[in-house]
This record gives structure tokens, sequence and C-alpha cells, in this order.
């Protein structure tokens, strides 16, 4: 990895990690834990249609591993660790067959796998399938908040016409 | 592109299947029986009929949640908890309430098991 490549990738860590700190102070919409606008995703999806798959990785575990020491919000961290996983696989799998054009499909399946990721993670941590109640209302946001990162990104994307790196 | 079609059918397939699934959680007919349980096991099953007013102070961990049961219904009184979620879900209706700092789930039981009040 050279020094351009770290730069670009420890900027684009920033960003995110700068929008998820300032998301944290919209209060929740819902009484429903796990709603959350994600806004810090539009740097995900950006990453996953111009970085490699390892890079975009990088960035997304260190925004979510700094992410939560910075809210303060460690039990958060797993939750998100394991959304985030699927929520990736999902994604670089689907870049593959989505194009840049749709970038807002792939971010809204996305979310839904996020969503899939973290209510396992609750199930298993929690022991109860209680949780599994709030899948529904939790894809319902999600599908949206996804749409609405993904536009985003696709907005930015066309408008800045940042260098391919 | 060729699938563009395919994922954009996928994409409201889901959203109205989780439309759908919201509705028929919301309009679920609930019984009395409310189970209360953490970290996977069960601490109490109450009825909430036959229940009188009372709070219960459950403890994880050095942290402790109150639970109130006020004229048949249930709700997380308080929480030491960072988000609060489980306080602001207001009282028990068709969605359970869930702490998931302390692990506690309140939730109506499906089985119509005779109540144990402890």
């Amino acid at each position: 990895m050279n020094t351009k490549k770290l730069t670009q990738l420890g900027l684009l860590t920033t960003i995110a990690l700068i929008i998820f700190i300032v998301e944290l102070r919209i209060p929740n919409l819902a009484p429903i834990p796990g709603i959350k606008l994600g806004l810090a995703n539009i740097v995900t999806v950006y990453a996953v249609y111009h970085c490699t798959a390892k890079e975009t990785a990088l960035i997304l575990f260190t925004r979510i591993i700094l992410g939560s020491i910075f809210g303060g919000n460690m039990l958060a961290l797993f939750y998100s660790l394991g959304g985030g996983t699927l929520c990736l696989m999902g994604m670089l799998f689907l870049r593959k067959v989505i194009d840049e054009k749709h970038i807002w499909i792939c971010s809204v399946l996305g979310a839904v796998m996020h969503n899939i990721g973290q209510i396992s993670v609750a199930v298993v941590v929690m022991k109860t399938t209680a949780v599994i109640s709030y899948l529904p209302f939790l894809l319902i946001s999600g599908c949206m908040a996804g749409a609405f990162t993904g536009l985003t990104a696709q907005i930015l994307i066309s408008r800045v016409k940042l260098k391919k790196f | 592109m060729k699938n563009t079609k395919l994922w954009i059918t996928a994409v409201v397939v889901i959203f109205i299947a989780a439309v759908v699934w919201c509705i028929i959680i919301l309009t679920k007919p609930q019984g009395n029986i409310v189970t209360v349980t953490q970290d996977g096991k069960t601490l109490y099953t109450l009825d909430l009929s036959k229940e009188k007013d009372r709070r219960i102070k459950v403890e994880y961990d050095g942290r402790e949640n109150v639970i109130e049961i006020k004229d048949g219904r249930i709700r997380m009184l308080e929480a030491n908890c960072p988000d609060h979620t489980c306080i602001n879900t207001g009282w028990l209706e068709n969605v359970p309430i869930v702490c998931l700092p302390n692990k506690l789930a309140i939730e109506f039981s499906d089985k119509e098991t005779d109540a144990i009040a402890r």
C-alpha cells in the first residue's frame, strides 16, 4: 500500500467517522433499538464501488471500531460489526451484478443485509427470539435509509468525478 | 444493465414483505401472559389480568432495571443503561420491550400456560 493510497483511505475513514459522530446528535426517531439513518454508509457505498474489497473492509471496520470508542457506546459495537460484516459481503457480491448507475439498489440490499446481521447478533447475545419482532421495522427503516444513502453516494460520484485511485 | 429490473423487483418485494410482516405483528391479538427473560433465562411469567400493581427490580451485572405493572399493563420504568430505548418503548404492546445492554426482554407469551407469579 503506497502513501497515496494510505492517505486516500485515511481520508475516507475520517469523513465516515465525522458523519458518524455528527449523526449521533440526531435523536432516535422510533423507540426501536438499531434504527438509524446510517449516513456514514455513504462512504461505505462509495468505497464498495471505487476501492478493492480489502480496502473497503479496512475503511468500514476502522470506522465501526473507532466510532464506538468515540461515541462511547461499546455495547453497540457487536451489533454494528455483525451487521457491517454481512452488509459488506452482500454489497461486494452485488457490485458485480449491479452497475454504477444503480448504486441505490445495492445500498438498499446492503441495508437489508445489515439489519439481518444486527438481529442475528442480537438473538445470539440476548439468547431470546423476542428481538426478531423488531426485524420488519428495521427492514422498513433500513430500506428507506439505504435508498437515501445510496442516492447520496450516486449523486456524489456523478458530481465530484473523483479521480479513480 | 441486464438484471436491473430484477433487483428493483427484489427491493420492492422485500419492502412490501416487511410492511406486511409489521402489520401482522401489530394486529396480532395478545393474551395476558407476559414473560420476562434475561440472558436466555425466564425470570418471571406474569398474568397481567391477575397481577396487582407493583414494581419489580431486576439486576444484571451491577446495573438494574425497574419493571412497573399498573392496571394490567407492564412497562420498563427505570433503567440505568445509556440509551433508554426500553423506557421509550412505553407500555408493552405487540412489540416486545427489549433492553439490549442488560439483556432483558419483556414480551407476550404465545403459550397459554398457567401463570407462575414469583
